[in-house]
């Protein structure tokens, strides 16, 4: 074979080489990545879906974990500054719908607190227990 | 250890590059028909063999050692495990892996006996040696400093590539040239000396285009790596590029003496090739090549030292230059215009000496002692004291918890002979020029050192490091104060100047935040502020926080006298839900109570992190929420944002 024949060929070798590399393990790679984030957030749910289950509980129904400081309580809301809710809310101030107007009887403003929300989609999260942090 | 990294880097770095330059040189000069140069093309490629092999060799022993460093065990290296560990799971390791395959490939082919009689086969053979040699020395930029950037990693490894692939073009193939001019001097390499010298006046030629090439991506990979003068003089990373420096001006005026001189003599068609002519050709190139050689020995070096925009550099000249004198010193202003009047003059006489051919001396010595002396003149005044520690970064950043502790150290040490204000007496003013000019780390030497001519103790036993560092920080703040009078409730638009010192907002028990965590995102109005008296305005901000909110702005409020409880005296009605400061407001207090003293200020802090109005409390009264909108109003509008401040005082 001509040695302009062996190069061409080793230069092709090194390129289909390269492509499949990166077809067959860079490629699976990203996608194992996404797959293993896409059921690390189903595992998540599932557990906030456990938490959930109760007498009472609606189809779907979530439950999330938070902690934070009261800023303002009403009968229907409570406005807390809080931590990043994992699955829920970013670190801020939000105002919440309180499941029982007696939740707020037991904080004050300024109080540091651990709660609890349930709801199926972020929008309908009410919560559902408060304890002194 | 490190002579050894040293050593074997060198001997890796050497071998790619000197199989890169031969395979140019071979396809530059294209195929020999001479019985000597025809040697040469075989002595190369045998060569060739052997370089890849001491390429991989080197490269094996260069793993071996890195993984005993990488594990902090030197019998590391002999263990399979470590060694693979360090190949599959680091990035270096993969390089490394990548590389030598793409060896293992030319060794391959080199060792492959092919027919080459025929040219486009012997091109095809030289070129796929090239490539896949070219390959192999381009993928270490993969794994160098300039894969660790972090922005613009793509820009900075194209340029180590050039850089890289240029010194292997080059370096490498000087070396082959001189093998080729040896041959071709010989008293019986006559038939090889046309060929020799058609080969010569190509790489002569091609050599320019990379030798430009190798000095653009070099100044660009300095930029980026060495970042300033003070960490080229002050650090070892910079220091090798300034021995790089001075090896390569020999090697430029080799150059410029074999392509000027000694190739014309031996191009002139009515000229034969003379044997002497071509051993001084020989001699130049050889010696050329050597001191690249040596060039490639610092560059192994630089590879395995830190970067020097990571390292601390220490200044080692008793002296630097100031431009900061012009400004404080008016009288200097003339002397430098002048100096560099006469300097121009003289820049301009030394370029006329190049193209002037009669008289070409006394221009070039009258260009040469403009130059000196409109140096003299210009640069003198600029002289300022510096030490070792002029470019020293400090410790801490430039933040209230830092300044707070300054202003105790301060008032404990300092505060005898400088005054509270730090304009005591007959001694400098710390707020004012030339002391606030000073570089950060000259106070830190004066501090540690003393003045003992001018009776200031040293303090470099007395007060540990961090320490001096906080004085410094809160005599910058005693600067920035003071400058701070001539802000006033209207944003100076465009006019950022005054770095708002950073600070933590803790509110309860969640995690704290950072003032700078606003920073390119949000506007800060900084609310310090005292009840009973406050009440009112307090109010009128948690009513007015949603529309402020909507334009950017972030209110953060800092109870004058810290409480835990602090939320809570506040009141639920109106309801105040910005982030009020409940744990560390005291050195918040402190420090920003320089700027704004009162029961209540209100200081707006851009998005860049630059103070930009205050409104204080004691005189008259607070803004309205409608005015504090129009100030920011005024910072929306802003079109060119200022640079981040530095988070740390220089």
């Amino acid at each position: 074979m001509p040695v302009w024949q062996v190069a061409l060929v080793l230069n092709f070798t090194l390129a289909v080489g390269l492509g499949l590399g990166y077809a067959g393990w860079g490629r699976r790679a990203e996608a194992l990545d996404r797959e293993f984030g896409a059921a690390r957030a189903q595992v998540e749910r599932l557990e906030r879906e456990r938490a959930a289950c109760g007498p009472g509980a609606r189809a779907g129904e979530q439950q999330w974990e938070g902690r934070g400081v009261v800023r303002a309580t009403y009968p229907q809301l409570l406005v807390i500054t809080h931590e990043e809710i994992r699955g829920l809310l970013p670190a801020r101030t939000t105002s919440f719908r309180a499941a029982s107007p007696t939740l707020r009887e037991s904080i004050r403003i300024g109080d540091p607190i651990r709660f609890s929300l349930r709801g199926t989609v972020a929008d309908d999260a009410a919560v559902v227990a408060v304890e002194q942090w | 250890m490190k002579g050894l990294l040293l050593g074997v880097f060198w001997a890796h770095l050497v071998s790619c590059v000197l199989l890169v330059g031969a395979f140019f040189v071979l396809l530059l000069a294209s195929r020999p028909m001479a019985t000597t140069a025809r040697c040469w093309d075989r002595r190369l490629v045998r060569g060739s063999r052997l370089l890849v092999f001491v390429a991989m060799g080197s490269g094996v022993v260069w793993l071996l050692v890195r993984t005993a460093i990488f594990e902090n065990r030197p019998q590391a290296a002999l263990e399979p495990r470590a060694v693979s560990r360090a190949v599959l799971d680091t990035w270096p390791g993969l390089v490394w892996l990548a590389r030598h395959g793409l060896l293992v490939v030319l060794a391959a082919f080199l060792a492959m006996r092919a027919n080459v009689a025929e040219r486009r086969n012997w091109i095809a053979a030289r070129g796929e040696a090239l490539a896949l040699a070219t390959l192999a020395l381009a993928l270490t930029s993969a794994s160098s400093h300039a894969a660790a950037i972090t922005s613009g990693t793509l820009w900075a490894v194209a340029v180590d590539v050039t850089h890289l692939v240029g010194t292997g073009l080059w370096v490498g193939g000087l070396v082959a040239l001189a093998l080729l001019l040896g041959a071709a001097s010989r008293e019986d390499g006559a038939d090889a000396r046309p060929y020799a010298v058609l080969a010569a006046r190509r790489f002569s030629r091609a050599a320019l285009i990379v030798m430009l090439l190798l000095m653009a991506s070099g100044v660009l990979n300095a930029i980026t790596q060495v970042e300033s003068v003070a960490a080229l003089a002050g650090t070892t990373h910079g220091r090798l590029l300034l021995a790089k420096l001075a090896v390569l001006v020999p090697i430029l005026v080799l150059a410029a003496v074999n392509r000027t001189r000694i190739l014309p003599a031996l191009s002139a068609p009515s000229v034969p090739v003379g044997r002497a002519t071509m051993r001084r050709l020989t001699a130049f190139v050889g010696l050329e090549a050597a001191l690249a050689l040596v060039l490639i020995v610092l560059a192994a070096a630089m590879t395995l030292t830190t970067p020097a925009r990571h390292a601390e550099p220490a200044w080692p000249l008793p002296f630097r230059l100031s431009l900061d004198v012009l400004v404080d010193v008016p009288a200097t202003r003339w002397r430098a215009l002048l100096g560099g009047q006469l300097a121009v003059a003289g820049l301009v006489a030394l370029i006329a000496s190049c193209l002037v051919r009669r008289r070409r001396v006394p221009v070039l010595a009258g260009g040469l002692a403009l130059v000196a002396i409109g140096a003299g003149v210009g640069i003198f005044p600029l002289v300022v004291d510096a030490y070792p520690t002029t470019y020293k970064r400090p410790l801490p950043t430039y933040q209230v918890a830092s300044i707070a502790s300054g202003m105790t150290i301060y008032r404990e040490h300092c505060v005898g002979c400088h005054g509270a204000t730090g304009a005591g007496g007959p001694l400098a003013d710390l707020r004012a020029p030339p002391t606030s000019r000073r570089h950060a780390g000259e106070i830190f030497w004066l501090i540690s050192r003393g003045i003992p001519e001018r009776g200031m103790p040293d303090f470099g036993i007395r007060l540990g490091e961090a320490q001096r560092w906080d004085v410094i920080n809160f005599i910058r703040a005693l600067g920035a104060a003071e400058g701070a009078r001539t802000l006033g409730s209207q944003v100076d638009r465009d006019r950022a100047w005054l770095a708002a010192p950073d600070f933590t907002v803790a509110v309860g028990p969640l995690a704290p935040g950072a003032l700078r965590d606003h920073r390119g995102r949000r506007m800060v109005l900084l609310v310090l502020y005292t009840l009973p008296e406050s009440r009112a305005r307090m109010a009128e901000l948690a009513l007015s926080y949603d529309v402020l909110s909507v334009i950017g702005v972030e209110i953060i409020a800092v109870p004058i006298h810290a409480s835990s409880e602090a939320i809570r005296e506040l009141g639920s009605s109106p309801p105040v839900l910005f982030p009020v400061v409940t744990d560390g407001s005291g050195d918040i207090v402190t420090t920003y109570g320089m700027f704004a003293p009162g029961p209540h200020a209100e200081i707006l802090i851009d998005r860049q992190g630059y103070i930009r109005a205050i409104w204080r409390g004691e005189g008259g009264g607070m803004p309205r929420a409608s005015m504090v909108q129009a100030q920011v109003e005024k910072l929306n509008e802003e079109k060119s944002p200022p640079p981040f401040p530095d988070d740390h005082v220089h």
